[in-house]
């Protein structure tokens, strides 16, 4: 019917199997090495070394390369363009426009930049295409975070489609009736005012009614909860676990004695 | 004893003037079978809440009098303690999916999740659940995939494998085929003979009349009729205060009118009728 609100795909892989919270320390440590790691190179042989082998470990590659491609790409040459024009740093000027200079400098940083913002999306791209994200969440509450927070995550996740599907319903029904959805921009905006009241009002009454069902299926029970998966958290993924925590120690140490 | 017992229960909501529930007074059997009937605004929903402890504990307002389940009172007790004796399934399924789960069956071992059953059993209790009210081929689906009537088996499902021991359920047929609805009356029926109380809101007099041990008549927040499922749905104080009745009451009514229903009790169901009508 709708779509639901998640990146990820199904595989039997080396990555799917990880715990998720190892797969979320990964995505943490690959991102706070890429900002912090004291070598210009470092975001980009992340990415070439870590991120792109691990997509292909995940056997995710082609989704991978299309999100990142319409995702990421755009927003980082949006930031590499800026960056390049508006640094006010180096001599060596590699051209001029109007009163903007290009330097050597100022592009070498808005690249390395771009590429760190490359290497944040991607991370959790990855991470959300190998990750389920109810896996996620019922490992975090077994691990102590508490079951609200959780089910907030993961209702708003379902229920934001069925929303955006009752947006529509409301639109085509009040269309049969004669609203005005294709003129103009201010008598379209106009028309939004009677759309909003119902969507708006009847989500919270179902909030009401939702808050009562969970409420009868023990929800605030004090008990301690079960969970009908078991998520496997085996020795290998509790020791990668600590060597990424000492290399992002590493790194931000490594950035901080430096600097 | 009975096993629930309302006593002089009367409930106000925080925003209405006039109280919607006033001075009820119900008793039920364990495993017996009830159904309440009522025109719209009557207070059959709230009175569902109220056996079910959101009335108080969920809605404020005012409450007085005493609700009762197996000796327990629901003002005494907190709701979440309450909720493990008494399951409530209401009419709209699409708000009865929690959005937590991506499965069916993730989705009916929620409940069991959160009051820490162990994972066998609780697999055990859901596949369960699950052939008793035939949606076990639903179990891979994601229930906002499903239809309405199929929502509603979920729902209801979702809450038998709690098992309660007393089941309040809220026109929990309003989005099924005929076929469905008697299905669902036939599990009900099954779980009454096998102990659990059942409260049922309905509307569809001719499943009740085949199914219920009893039947409430509310009307204004009071009860109008109480008795057994023959005696209410024939009832000519039903017609005088606006309740709908079967088809087969109706026709029968008139026919005695003109002298050719010779009974002297008016049928309910269509098999009532052919036998009167021989």
């Amino acid at each position: 019917m709708h779509e639901r609100l998640s990146f990820h795909i199904k595989r039997d892989s080396f990555l799917h199997r990880l715990n998720p919270l190892t797969k979320l320390v990964l995505t943490l440590a690959l991102i706070i090495i890429a900002f912090t790691f004291p070598w210009y190179w470092a975001p980009h042989l992340i990415l070439l070394v870590a991120i792109i082998p691990l997509s292909m470990l995940g056997k995710v590659l082609r989704e991978f390369s299309v999100t990142a491609l319409r995702l990421i790409l755009p927003a980082a040459g949006f930031l590499f363009l800026m960056q390049a024009f508006f640094q006010p740093i180096g001599e060596d000027i590699i051209f001029k426009f109007y009163f903007l200079d290009v330097t050597t400098e100022s592009m070498m940083f808005a690249f390395r930049n771009a590429m760190r913002v490359i290497v944040m999306i991607s991370a959790f791209t990855l991470f959300l295409l190998s990750t389920h994200p109810s896996e996620l969440m019922s490992d975090l509450t077994r691990r102590g975070l508490p079951g609200q927070f959780s089910y907030v995550i993961i209702s708003t996740l379902q229920i934001l489609p069925q929303i955006q599907a009752k947006a529509q319903t409301i639109i085509s029904a009040q269309r049969s009736r004669g609203l005005d959805t294709e003129s103009t921009f201010f008598k379209r905006a106009g028309s939004l005012i009677p759309l909003v009241g119902p969507l708006v009002f009847g989500s919270l009454v179902e909030v009401e009614e939702r808050a009562i069902a969970i409420e009868a299926r023990g929800f605030t029970s004090k008990h301690v909860k079960t969970s009908l998966h078991e998520i496997p958290d085996p020795a290998f993924d509790q020791g990668l676990r600590w060597v990424l925590f000492i290399l992002i120690i590493v790194s931000i140490g490594l950035n901080i004695w430096l600097s | 004893m009975a096993f629930v017992n309302i006593q002089n229960l009367t409930y106000k909501y925080p925003l209405t003037k006039e109280p919607v529930l006033q001075n009820v007074n119900l008793q039920v059997k364990e495993g017996e079978f009830i159904s309440i009937i009522g025109p719209n605004g009557a207070g059959k929903s709230t009175l569902c809440y109220a056996l079910a402890g959101f009335v108080p504990h969920f809605f404020k307002g005012e409450f007085s009098g005493e609700v009762e389940v197996d000796g327990k009172k629901s003002g005494e007790s907190t709701l979440d303690e309450w909720v493990l004796n008494v399951g409530l399934a209401f009419q709209n399924p699409f708000n009865q999916i929690s959005g937590a789960k991506y499965t069916v069956f993730e989705e009916l071992a929620f409940g069991l999740e959160n009051i820490g059953v162990p994972r066998d059993e609780m697999k055990q209790r859901v596949e369960d659940a699950m052939s008793l009210t035939g949606i076990s081929d639903l179990a891979d689906r994601s229930p906002y995939s499903l239809s309405g009537g199929q929502q509603q088996r979920v729902a209801l499902t979702s809450i038998l494998v709690m098992r309660p021991k007393l089941l309040v359920l809220d026109e929990p047929t309003s989005q099924m085929d005929p076929i469905g609805t008697r299905e669902v009356f036939g599990v009900v029926r099954k779980m009454a003979e096998e102990g659990m109380t059942v409260v049922m809101v309905e509307h569809k007099v001719e499943w009740i009349a085949h199914f219920a041990d009893r039947v409430i008549a509310l009307k204004d927040g009071q009860t109008l009729l109480e008795g057994t499922p023959s005696e209410v749905l024939t009832s000519d104080v039903l017609v005088e205060n606006g309740f709908g009745v079967s088809r087969y009451t109706s026709v029968a009514r008139e026919a005695k009118k003109q002298g050719l229903w010779k009974k002297e009790k008016l049928p309910v169901t269509l098999f009532e009728a052919m036998e009167g009508f021989k």
